[in-house]
């Protein structure tokens, strides 16, 4: 495969804080379409990978490509490519969720925006929410919300940080659903998650991290000829990643 | 374009802060009882041309100016960047650096201008002690622009919101204080006096009392513009580098 080729794509990456290696020469390729899942223990560097792709943090060293561009000159082009749909919430708590997606959709030059935002309220069946602040909001319809928001200048590249972490199951179900029609929609979606369940069913792909390093990357086809494993062996390697670094 | 973006945004939030009373209130207590207590508490003691209540209130004006564009852009910036994140939707945009600075100087500015307009509209009514002329409203936008622009900086480099009590402790005070808000300058140990022709507070109060534009407004103003500069180029600079 080309280097256009790749929705990602690392050499050597490294990034250091106070001389601790949270990502540690890091080789990987992500490709084009479909959902690539970043699994591993609590500390092993796959939200600051995930924030290293978004452009909010920098590397130390080593080189990242996004969509064939180097990440290192953020140009707005390719800054339109990439969403991220973070951990932590980043909405503006004081607005309104209409007022949400059209300040992001503004940020991002989306054009004509009032059309693009109502599309997306139906999308996510926001209508019954559009005047509630976002401070009312519950943790779920908040993800919701943060999926829409991000969804708005339609990148073609999406980062979900634990996106059902601490949700319902019905709301889990929801977002499972979203990332679903995302993917046949032929979006390109990294994410990470610490449930195996979760791994299993939605990811094409599969990453391992351990203190920073890969510890293996495969087709979840591949993974499962060569491990033969389903959720319930994936939680098993996980727990023996997380306590021996298999 | 970007920095409209930007400023619509932060003007937005600013909105939906005055629309809760608190906010307001809280935002211009502080000059008024510094009006009310120094003016009538000292007003008979101090002996200034034209008088201590005037002289008083471009000082109020002045500090309210000051500490509205940059306690409120250092804050917000740092406080978006640390607990709310949202400050990492500016960064995620594809907006030019410049453009992203521009915009929150700009809405920083607006917050300077309308609290001081606030202060300046009670010390007129209050106390008749103020007029509108052309070099206090240059000082409003200027002192502004440059406070503003500072405060960007201080919200980019801090990583906890003690820092920027720091600042305000250790920078902001004493401007506010030793730079000609409640007295006259002349009284002042000529060290001092010195200092308080370059801090950025002292030409916005000159600005705000004088009642003509002359040569000495016109440098008092190009010290607000050139620092403003200043502020802004580094300003975009750590913005460049921003990095969690």
């Amino acid at each position: 495969m080309d280097e256009a080729g790749y929705a990602v794509e690392t050499e050597e990456l490294v990034k250091t804080y106070n001389n601790i290696c949270v990502v540690d020469h890091l080789n990987l390729r992500i490709p084009r379409g479909g959902v690539f899942g970043l699994l591993g223990p609590n500390g092993a560097g796959k939200t600051t990978l995930m924030k290293m792709i978004a452009g909010l943090v920098r590397p130390t060293s080593g080189s990242l490509r996004i969509m064939g561009q180097d990440a290192g000159q953020r140009t707005p082009a390719l800054k339109k490519l990439v969403g991220l749909i973070p951990q932590d919430s980043n909405l503006e708590r004081e607005f309104t969720v209409e007022e949400a997606l059209k300040v992001y959709g503004r940020l991002f030059g989306v054009k004509p925006l009032d059309s693009r935002v109502e599309q997306i309220i139906e999308m996510f069946s926001l209508q019954n929410m559009r005047n509630k602040t976002i401070r009312a909001l519950s943790g779920g319809m908040m993800r919701r919300v943060l999926i829409a928001r991000c969804l708005v200048p339609q990148p073609e590249l999406l980062l979900l940080d634990e996106p059902t972490v601490g949700l319902d199951p019905d709301v889990r179900q929801s977002i499972w659903d979203i990332i679903a029609s995302l993917r046949n929609a032929g979006k390109t979606l990294v994410f990470t998650t610490h449930y195996m369940e979760e791994a299993e069913r939605l990811c094409d792909h599969i990453a391992m991290f351990r203190q920073g390093q890969m510890v293996f990357s495969d087709t979840k086809a591949a993974l499962q000829q060569k491990i033969g494993y389903d959720a319930h062996d994936l939680e098993e390697l996980f727990i023996r990643l997380a306590r021996e670094g298999v | 374009m970007g920095c409209y973006a930007v400023f619509s945004r932060e003007v937005l939030i600013l909105y939906k802060k005055i629309g809760q009373m608190g906010y307001v209130f809280s935002s211009i207590i502080s000059p008024f009882i510094y009006l009310f207590a120094f003016g009538y508490g000292l007003g008979n003691r101090v002996e200034v041309d034209g008088g201590y209540l005037p002289f008083l209130a471009g000082g109020i004006i002045g500090i309210t100016v000051m500490i509205n564009a940059f306690q409120q852009t250092a804050t917000s910036v740092s406080v978006g960047k640390m607990y709310y994140h949202i400050f990492q939707n500016l960064v995620l945009s594809p907006i030019h650096d410049f453009e992203v600075i521009i915009g929150i100087i700009g809405a920083g500015m607006l917050r300077g201008i309308f609290f001081g307009g606030l202060i300046f509209l009670m010390a007129w009514l209050v106390f008749g002690a103020v007029g509108i002329h052309l070099s206090l409203l240059v000082g409003a936008v200027l002192g502004s622009f440059c406070f503003a622009a500072l405060g960007v900086i201080v919200g980019l480099v801090v990583r906890q919101p003690d820092d920027v009590a720091f600042v305000n402790n250790f920078i902001i005070m004493p401007m506010t204080f030793f730079g000609g808000s409640f007295f006259p300058v002349d009284s002042l140990p000529s060290v001092l006096r010195v200092l308080v022709m370059i801090f950025p507070i002292g030409a916005l109060n000159r600005l705000m009392r004088s009642a003509v534009w002359n040569m000495d407004m016109a440098y008092c103003g190009l010290i607000l513009f050139v620092l403003g500069l200043i502020f802004l180029f580094i300003s975009v600079r750590l913005y460049r580098q921003y990095s969690e």
